[in-house]
C-alpha cells in the first residue's frame, strides 16, 4: 500500500491571536487584589486597555460575539457581567492550563487582570480621562485579511440555521474541481451568520465520495459531528476555525497536499442564537509553490479519535478513564496539538517522558468544552527524541451531575459520531527529523490505527457505527426498470439494507434491522406475493447476504462472540446453520458474491478483498487493496472497486490474475478501467456476461451499464447511465446482486419519508 | 419607587412566625403597589404588569442585545402560546435603557426586535425608569415572574435550567421551573420553587452610567 502523510493541520495555524503586549495600565496594575481594589481604577486608563487587547477582536459590530465592546457605554452596561465572565474565567475562551505548553495566540487573562476588572465594578465604574484611553485597534475592513486568494470555494446552497433546538452540525461538499495535485499554506474561512456559527473544521475527500450523504435529507450536505473525514484515515486535515481566530498561514513550511478533483468537506457547528439564520460560507485557499521538505506525521492518542480505545462509558460514571501512550520511533520536532471529544470528557492531558526519564507537559484541558475546539500551536517547536513516550489521559463524566451530559437521565455511551456518542483523542503535529526515520515512524503510525480498527471491529464498535448510519433513515425495499420507473414496492416501510435478487429472480434478501434493539438479520421477499420470511432471527448481528448460484441456500456475515464468521442457510429459513468460515482477525467481513459454480465466495474485509474456495481447506486467499469483487459467469473474470488512482473505480480483471497479482506484486496495476467517473459498488454481470451494471456516485448515485464487447483483452463499450436514484442508497459498496438476472430490473432499499400520522 | 425593606426582612426570617409575617407584608405591598407600576406599550396604551386580568401575567425581563435573552425567544413563545389558552397574559419588559436613552430610538430597535426573533402577537413595553425592575426586584435578562389574580409575586427566575452557568448551556434541560411555576398557580397548588437563579446579563442601574458621564 503506498503510503501517505497524514496532515492534520487543525486550527491551529490559524489562530494566531493579536499578541498580549504590554500597555502602560496593566503594567501598573497592581499584583494582588487586595492593593487594586483599593486603587482608583478608570475605563479609560485601566479597563479600555484591557478590552481592546483581548476583548474587541470578537466583540465588536459585525464580528462573532453578540455584542460590542468598543465604547464606554458597551463595556459599562456590562461592566457586573464582565467581572462574572472573567472571574470564572469563561471569557476569553481559552482552555488550556498554564505550564502545560506555552501556545501561540493565547487568550488568557492574569489574574492581576481579573482583579483590575473586578475593582473597577465595584467602584461604580468610573470613566476617567478620555485623553488617556488608548487607541482602538485597527481592524481591516471586509475582505480577504490574507490577501487575494488562489482558490475562493463557496458552499454551493445555503444552509438554513434554525431559531432554536439543540445544536446543529453540518458537512458540506464543496467541488474544488482542481485539475492537478495543488499544496495548501493556508486557508482562510468567511462565514456569513457570524452569530451562528461555532466552529467549522476542514478536510478534503475524494471527489464524489460523499454524494450519496450530500442532500440525502433534503437539505443541503449531511449531519453528524464526526470529526471530519475520521473514517477515512489517509484524509490530510487541513485546519479549522474558531470564532476570535485570526487568519493566518500554517506554520512556516508545513503545506497539505489538496489533491486534483478533491472536494473540500466543510464542517460546521452551528449554535441557534433565538433567531432563524442562513449559511453560505467562503473559504478562501492559498497554494504553496511545491509540497515543500518536512516529513509530517500526524500522532494521534489514542490513535483514530478513540475508535479501538474501548470508550463504552457507564451510566452515572463520574470518572471514566482512557489511557494510551505512544513511544516515538524517531526524532520529532512538535509545531502543534489538538484535541477532540464530545461531551462527556472532561480533562484531556498529555504528557511527554524523555528518554532520560524528564518530563515534559504537552497539554492540559482541564475543563472540556467541545464549543472551544482549539488548536494549540507551540510558540517555540521542540524535539522529542525517540525513544520519548508521550501519555495520555482523558477522563469523561458520564453522571446525571455533568450539566454537560447530553442525556436525562445518562445512559451508555459508545464510541461513536452522534451527540450521545464519545470519542476521544489529543493529537500532535510532528516533523520527522530524520530521514532515516522516516519510514519506521509512519510504519509505527499506521501500525496503530490498524490495531484501532481491527479491536473496534471485534468488539462490535464498527457494527454499530453501520447500524446507526442506517437506522437514521427508514427505506422500503423498491424495484425499478432499466429507466428508474418503480415497478413495485416490497413490505413494509423499515430499516433495510442490502437487498439482493435471487439467482432466478423471483425473490429478494436483505438485511432488516431493527432499530430499538440495534439487531440485524436477514429477510427473503417474494416479489409475486410479497411474502416476507425470516431467515435468521438470532441474537448476533447478521449482515451481507449472498445467494449461493443454484438459490437454495443464502451465505451470510454473523458477529458472534467478536469474530465475523461466514454462516449459511437454505434460503426458505428451514434446516440449521451451518459454520462456513471464520476469519482469523481483522475488521468486519462483507460477502459480494457467490461464484456461478458453487465453488468459491468473494468477500472483503478492511482494505483487503479475499477469494474463499469452498471445496478443500477453506483457506482464504488474499487478493489486494480491492473490494466489491464479482465474479463474471463463466468465473473467469472479477470485477471490482479500487481507489488506487485516487477515487473508487470499477476494474476487470481474470480472477487468475488477480490471485498471482496479489502473491507477486502489491503494485500491480488494478486491471481494465470500466467507469470513467467515482463508482462504488453495485457491480453486476448479467447472466449471459454480455452487460456490467455499477453505481456511480458521481453527482448523486446513478446505476450505470457498460456492453462487454470482448474478453481477451477485456473490452467495453462506454458506460451509459441508465436512471439516477432520487435518494442515494446506504452503503452501495456492499451491494451484490443489484439486478434481476436478465438485467431488466433493480432492487434498491431506498430511503422514504415517514409516513404522518392522518388526523 | 424607593427600595423596600423585604430583602433584607426575608434574609433575617428563620423562625416561621416571621415568614408568615413576611409574606403577609409581600403580599400586603404587591397589592398596595401592583396598579401603581404602570408602563406603556410601543402604542402608548397603559399596561400594569402587575396587576392581571386574565387568570395569571407571565412577565419577562428581555434586552435586545442579551444573547441569553435572545436564545430564549423561541421558548418564551412555546410557553406563550400553551398558556394563552389557559389564562396567562404575556409581557416582554425590555431592558435597554441605558444604551438606548431615546425613545424613539429605542422604540424602534425594539419593533426590529420583536420582528426578528418572531415575536407575533406580544405586548412589548419598554422600561424606561426601570419601575417594573425596581418593584420586581429584576436584576437579570432573561429573568421570569409569574404574577397571580391577586397581584402577587409566585415566582422569580429562570426559565428554565438550560444553563448551568454561563456558556455552558444543558444539552437537555431537565428542570422547566417557569411551566412548573405556571402549571402550580393555574391549578391553586404552591409553587414548588417560587425563586430560582436567574443567568444571563445584568440589568445595569442607568443612573450608575450617567453618574460618570460628566467627569
Amino acid at each position: 500500500m503506498s503510503r501517505r502523510r497524514l496532515l492534520f493541520l487543525f486550527f491551529v495555524s490559524a489562530l494566531v491571536l493579536t499578541p498580549l503586549v504590554g500597555h502602560p495600565q496593566s503594567q501598573r496594575a497592581p499584583a494582588a487584589p487586595q492593593a487594586t481594589s483599593t486603587a482608583r481604577v478608570t475605563f479609560a486608563e485601566a479597563i479600555a486597555p484591557i478590552v481592546y487587547t483581548n476583548c474587541v477582536t470578537c466583540h465588536r459590530p459585525g464580528e462573532a460575539a453578540p455584542f460590542s465592546l468598543i465604547s464606554y457605554e458597551d463595556v459599562a452596561k456590562r461592566g457586573a457581567l464582565i467581572a462574572k465572565v472573567t472571574e470564572s474565567r469563561y471569557m476569553p475562551p481559552w482552555h488550556a492550563e498554564p505550564g502545560y505548553g506555552e501556545f501561540v495566540g493565547e487568550r488568557r487573562l492574569s489574574e492581576a487582570q481579573i482583579a483590575t476588572i473586578a475593582a473597577w465594578v465595584r467602584q461604580g465604574m468610573p470613566r476617567g480621562d478620555e485623553a488617556k484611553m488608548p487607541k482602538l485597534p485597527e481592524f481591516s475592513a471586509d475582505g480577504w485579511r490574507l490577501g487575494q486568494p488562489d482558490l475562493i470555494l463557496e458552499m454551493p446552497l445555503a444552509f438554513d440555521v434554525p431559531a432554536s433546538g439543540p445544536d446543529v452540525f453540518r458537512n458540506f461538499v464543496i467541488p474544488t474541481k482542481l485539475t492537478e495535485d495543488k499544496w495548501v499554506r493556508g486557508i482562510e474561512f468567511r462565514p456569513s451568520a457570524r452569530k451562528v456559527v461555532h466552529h467549522a473544521l476542514f478536510a478534503q475527500v475524494p471527489g464524489g465520495s460523499r454524494a450519496n450523504l450530500d442532500g440525502a435529507d433534503g437539505r443541503p450536505g449531511f449531519g453528524g459531528l464526526s470529526a471530519v473525514g475520521f473514517m477515512d484515515r489517509t484524509d490530510p486535515g487541513l485546519g479549522g476555525w474558531v470564532p476570535g481566530a485570526q487568519p493566518a498561514m500554517f506554520t512556516e513550511g508545513i503545506v497539505s497536499r489538496l489533491p486534483k478533483g478533491a472536494d473540500l468537506l466543510l464542517q460546521v457547528h452551528f449554535h441557534p442564537s433565538g433567531k432563524a439564520e442562513f449559511e453560505k460560507s467562503l473559504i478562501g485557499i492559498y497554494f504553496a509553490e511545491n509540497g515543500g521538505q518536512k516529513d509530517l506525521a500526524s500522532v494521534q492518542l489514542p490513535a483514530v479519535f478513540g475508535l479501538g480505545a474501548g470508550i463504552d462509558i457507564p451510566p452515572g460514571e463520574k470518572q471514566f478513564t482512557i489511557k494510551d501512550s505512544f513511544t516515538l520511533p524517531g526524532d520529532a520536532r512538535v509545531y502543534n496539538a489538538f484535541a477532540h471529544a464530545h461531551y462527556l470528557a472532561k480533562q484531556m492531558k498529555a504528557e511527554a517522558t524523555l528518554p532520560d526519564g524528564s518530563t515534559r507537559p504537552l497539554l492540559w484541558i482541564r475543563d472540556w468544552d467541545f464549543n472551544w475546539q482549539d488548536g494549540y500551536s507551540y510558540k517555540k517547536p521542540f524535539i522529542l527524541p525517540r525513544g520519548t513516550r508521550i501519555d495520555v489521559t482523558l477522563t469523561y463524566d458520564n453522571s446525571a451531575e455533568n450539566p454537560r451530559n447530553p442525556i436525562s437521565p445518562p445512559r451508555r455511551a459508545i464510541f461513536g459520531e452522534q451527540s450521545l456518542d464519545e470519542m476521544g483523542t489529543i493529537g500532535f503535529e510532528v516533523e520527522i527529523v530524520n530521514k532515516a526515520e522516516v519510514d519506521a515512524f509512519h510504519d509505527a503510525l499506521a501500525s496503530r490505527n490498524k490495531v484501532a480498527t481491527e479491536t473496534a471491529s471485534k468488539n462490535g464498535t464498527l457494527g454499530r457505527l453501520l447500524a446507526r448510519g442506517l437506522r437514521r433513515n427508514m427505506q422500503q425495499l423498491t424495484i425499478f426498470d432499466r429507466q428508474g420507473s418503480v415497478v413495485t414496492r416490497l413490505g413494509e416501510v423499515g430499516s433495510y439494507s442490502q437487498a439482493a435478487f435471487s439467482p432466478d429472480g423471483s425473490r429478494i434478501v436483505v438485511v432488516k434491522n431493527d432499530p430499538d434493539t440495534d439487531g440485524r438479520d436477514i429477510w427473503a421477499f417474494d416479489i409475486a406475493t410479497g411474502k416476507s420470511t425470516a431467515i435468521t432471527s438470532d441474537a448476533p448481528p447478521d449482515s451481507a447476504p449472498i445467494w449461493s448460484p443454484d438459490g437454495t441456500h443464502i451465505a451470510y456475515v454473523s458477529d458472534r462472540d467478536r469474530t465475523n464468521a461466514i454462516y449459511r442457510r437454505a434460503a426458505d429459513g428451514t434446516g440449521v446453520e451451518e459454520l462456513v468460515y471464520t476469519h482469523t482477525s481483522g475488521a468486519q467481513l462483507i460477502l459480494t458474491d457467490w461464484s456461478a459454480d458453487g465453488r468459491f465466495i468473494c468477500f472483503w474485509s478492511g482494505e483487503t478483498m479475499f477469494v474463499l474456495p469452498l471445496t478443500g481447506e477453506r483457506k482464504a486467499i488474499e487478493l489486494g487493496r480491492e473490494r466489491g469483487g464479482r465474479f463474471s459467469p463463466d468465473g473467469q473474470l472479477l470485477a471490482f472497486n479500487s481507489n488506487q488512482s485516487g477515487s473508487f473505480q470499477v476494474y476487470v480483471k481474470s480472477l487468475e490474475e488477480s490471485t498471482r497479482a496479489a502473491a507477486v506484486a502489491a503494485s500491480a496495476p488494478p486491471g481494465s478501467q470500466v467507469s470513467d467517473g467515482p463508482s462504488v459498488g453495485g457491480i453486476f454481470w448479467r447472466r449471459d456476461g454480455k452487460e456490467l451494471f455499477y453505481l456511480s456516485v458521481q453527482g448523486g448515485q446513478g446505476m450505470m451499464a457498460v456492453d462487454v464487447v470482448g474478453t481477451m483483452p477485456f473490452q467495453t463499450s462506454a458506460p451509459r447511465m441508465l436512471f439516477k436514484l432520487a435518494t442515494p442508497v446506504l452503503a452501495p459498496a456492499q451491494l451484490s446482486n443489484v439486478a434481476s438476472p436478465d438485467g431488466q430490473r433493480f432492487v434498491f432499499a431506498v430511503n422514504v419519508q415517514p409516513r404522518k400520522p392522518t388526523p | 419607587m424607593g427600595s423596600d425593606p423585604l430583602p433584607e426582612l426575608h434574609m433575617r426570617s428563620s423562625a416561621l412566625v416571621l415568614w408568615f409575617f413576611v409574606v403577609g407584608t409581600a403580599v400586603g405591598l404587591a397589592q398596595g403597589d401592583r396598579g401603581r407600576v404602570q408602563l406603556r406599550d410601543l402604542d402608548g396604551r397603559a399596561i400594569r404588569p402587575f396587576a392581571p386580568t386574565g387568570r395569571a401575567n407571565a412577565l419577562f425581563f428581555v434586552a435586545t442585545d442579551c444573547p441569553v435573552s435572545n436564545a430564549y425567544a423561541p421558548e418564551i413563545q412555546r410557553i406563550c402560546r400553551e398558556y394563552g389558552p389557559r389564562g396567562v397574559e404575556c409581557t416582554l419588559i425590555y431592558e435597554d435603557v441605558e444604551t438606548h436613552p431615546s425613545t424613539v430610538q429605542l422604540d424602534q430597535l425594539v419593533r426590529t426586535h420583536l420582528r426578528q426573533y418572531g415575536y407575533a402577537g406580544f405586548t412589548p413595553v419598554v422600561d424606561r425608569d426601570r419601575a417594573a425592575a425596581t418593584h420586581a426586584k429584576a436584576s437579570i435578562t432573561p429573568q421570569a415572574f409569574v404574577i397571580d389574580r391577586s397581584g402577587e409575586i409566585r415566582y422569580s427566575g429562570r426559565i428554565d435550567n438550560l444553563y448551568a452557568a454561563l456558556g455552558k448551556t444543558r444539552q437537555q434541560v431537565t428542570s422547566h421551573d417557569l411551566r412548573d411555576a405556571l402549571d402550580a398557580v393555574l391549578d391553586g397548588r404552591k409553587v414548588p420553587h417560587p425563586e430560582t437563579e436567574p443567568l444571563g446579563c445584568f440589568i445595569t442601574d442607568p443612573a450608575l452610567l450617567r453618574k460618570h458621564d460628566h467627569e
